[in-house]
């Protein structure tokens, strides 16, 4: 398993992980109430287990498992040869999607709520952007795994 | 694929049948306004179809392909069957009893209701945690 998608996976269970709580802390909140402010978090379980955790665990899953690139396919040989990292495409980009997909959840799950229970314009200024964030991680992820969308085997 | 991991992905499959149904159910009430229950149970069905078909299947296929433990880790391949069982059976008696009473506390809410919908959610929290536990060492580069 590489490393990018060690770190995708790891960020992923931490995001499951904080989105079950959050879950959790709606649900006890109808039985023992803690305050309306708490009904502000749902966005951020949403964000982290659709985004965070799902989202992010079949992107690192995809990285390591995908077929490879065509790089170094030698047509003789029935099976790619493994060139090493090449193989699975840029993975500078892939470290820049990973940045901008944790940005993007990050700021949308803190600053969402902040707003909601403080009313500063500069928190919904950092909510709104997050969604910037998410676009790029999105595109750049498809971009960098679109190739890797094919038939095993030589030269296909 | 082993055991265990059958058990998540069939359950899983389970829920993302019942899911459709229930959806197709929910759309045709819209339509005939046959149940009270049915216009209640929106947010359980989405709660089946995330937590119940994907994130399950989601859990079930790591725990199958995930790089195993090296022998001097731990010399369970996969890790604690026991703690694997424990992560199954929370996630899914939280998800059910949410999808259970959720929608009569929506339709007349109660204490014993929301306390029943209190520990749906601890349950599934356990469950996350647990799985998180159990598969926080198999995230690791393969051997050479």
């Amino acid at each position: 398993m590489p490393a990018t998608t060690r770190a995708f996976v790891k960020a992923s269970i931490l995001y499951l992980g904080l989105g079950a709580l959050l879950g959790a802390l709606l649900l006890v909140n109808r039985w023992v109430p803690l305050g309306s402010a708490i009904l502000a978090l749902k966005a951020s379980h949403v964000q982290f287990l659709v985004v965070g955790w799902l989202t992010q665990l079949i992107l690192g899953v995809a990285w390591w498992l995908f077929p490879p690139l065509q790089i170094g396919l030698r047509p003789d040989l029935p099976l790619p040869v493994r060139r090493g990292r090449t193989q699975r495409g840029r993975e500078p980009l892939f470290w820049a999607a990973f940045v901008c997909l944790n940005v993007g959840v990050l700021l949308q799950a803190v600053f969402a709520p902040l707003y909601s229970w403080t009313q500063i314009g500069l928190f919904n200024f950092l909510a709104g952007i997050s969604g910037l964030f998410l676009v790029v991680a999105a595109v750049a992820s498809v971009v960098n795994l679109w190739g890797r969308v094919r038939e095993l085997g030589r030269g296909k | 694929m082993p055991p265990l991991a059958r058990i998540y992905v069939k359950a899983a499959f389970v829920y993302f049948i019942a899911t459709f149904v229930l959806g197709a159910l929910m759309m045709l009430n819209g339509w005939l306004s046959f149940s009270h229950w049915l216009e209640a149970v929106e947010i359980s069905q989405l709660h089946l179809l995330v937590v119940g078909w994907i994130t399950q299947l989601a859990i079930g296929v790591a725990y199958w392909i995930f790089p195993r433990f090296l022998k001097e880790q731990d010399p369970r391949p996969r890790g604690s069957d026991a703690l694997t069982w424990a992560v199954f059976l929370c996630l899914n008696a939280g998800l059910l009893l949410r999808f259970v009473f959720e929608p009569f506390y929506l339709m007349g809410p109660s204490p014993w209701l929301a306390a029943l919908l209190a520990w749906s959610g601890v349950l599934q929290a356990v469950a996350a945690l647990s799985f998180g536990w159990l598969i926080w060492g198999r995230i690791r580069a393969m051997e050479p």
